[in-house]
């Protein structure tokens, strides 16, 4: 029992809590809370593997921008008429089998992961974290990193295109 | 695992107890000594001195939303700057390059954006 162990414990707890919570919380501000909750102890996470950059990254942008985006998403739609009463979906069998599928999947992720090898783990990769992520992408992953910045060209010039439309659509005020 | 990291994040984490356990003392503590009468007039949200009169959560113009859009792309571009600024000494001129055409990449995609006068309020 380290404390490196007990650390896991409390932040995979709070992840999972998070997670939870945003499914079963009715208010939507709330559900947000939570989901923050659960980016940052996965930051936390990161940061237990060494991979202190990716942990930063976590942070700035899913707990900061993604949830600013899910803020503005939210605001966007009417969301006044969800909290009036809440109707259960589905019949014992439908919950039943999405019970088996979630045990079934959990148990194949665990038997997949358990003895997975991942090789020789990175000694050295807290040293100058940001510095070795640098050399790798830039003199051996030069192409997934030119089709990032592709793929970043898309989504832009599609949600262009997406909001414009509606935005167009609907009367000015 | 080295042991001077996971010493440091030690540090860290007294730093976060401190900063949760800050803001509750003195909130517990404030409560302890404030006197404690509420009324309707009081519990009303401030708005500057009117009087509100609607739900705070209205729905937004789409024109927030693109800007929130812009800020995410052009955040994670800021991301894939730090690596490479940081190992710059290391990398050389086809870093550099490889850099030009990924800001290039973007620019075009601000471009478009301007042109779509997505930057423009009204």
């Amino acid at each position: 029992m380290s404390g490196e162990y007990l650390a896991f414990l409390a932040l995979a707890l709070v992840a999972i809590t998070g997670g939870v919570l945003m499914l079963n919380l009715t208010k939507v501000v709330h559900m947000v809370i939570a989901l923050v909750f659960t980016f940052i102890s996965i930051a936390g996470l990161y940061v237990l593997l060494s991979a202190e950059f990716v942990a930063v990254v976590q942070v700035l942008i899913y707990s900061g921008a993604v949830t600013i985006m899910m803020l503005f998403g939210i605001m966007l739609t009417r969301h006044q008429e969800e909290e009036g009463e809440k109707t259960t979906t589905g019949g014992f069998w439908r919950k039943a089998l999405t019970a088996i599928a979630v045990f079934a999947f959990g148990i194949a992720v665990y038997l997949g992961v358990y003895r997975l090898d991942f090789g020789e783990e990175g000694a050295r990769l807290h040293e100058n974290n940001t510095e070795q992520i640098g050399m790798a992408l830039y003199s051996h992953y030069t192409i997934p990193f030119e089709i990032a910045s592709v793929i970043l060209l898309v989504a832009l010039v599609g949600a262009i295109i997406l909001a414009k439309k509606d935005d167009e659509g609907a009367p000015k005020s | 695992m080295g042991n001077v990291y996971a010493n440091s994040y030690l540090i860290v984490f007294v730093f976060l107890c401190i900063g949760v356990l800050l803001p509750v003392g003195a909130l517990t503590l404030g409560k302890l000594l404030r006197p404690h009468v509420p009324s309707e007039a009081k519990q009303t949200t401030y708005e500057s001195g009117n009087n509100p009169f609607h739900d705070s959560r209205v729905q937004f113009q789409v024109r927030y939303y693109m800007f929130a859009l812009l800020f995410v792309i052009f955040d994670v571009e800021t991301v894939f700057l730090y690596p490479w600024a940081v190992a710059y000494n290391k990398l050389g001129l086809f870093a550099l390059i490889e850099m030009l055409i990924f800001v290039l990449m973007l620019v075009l995609g601000l471009i478009y954006a301007w042109k779509k006068k997505v930057l423009q309020w009204m």
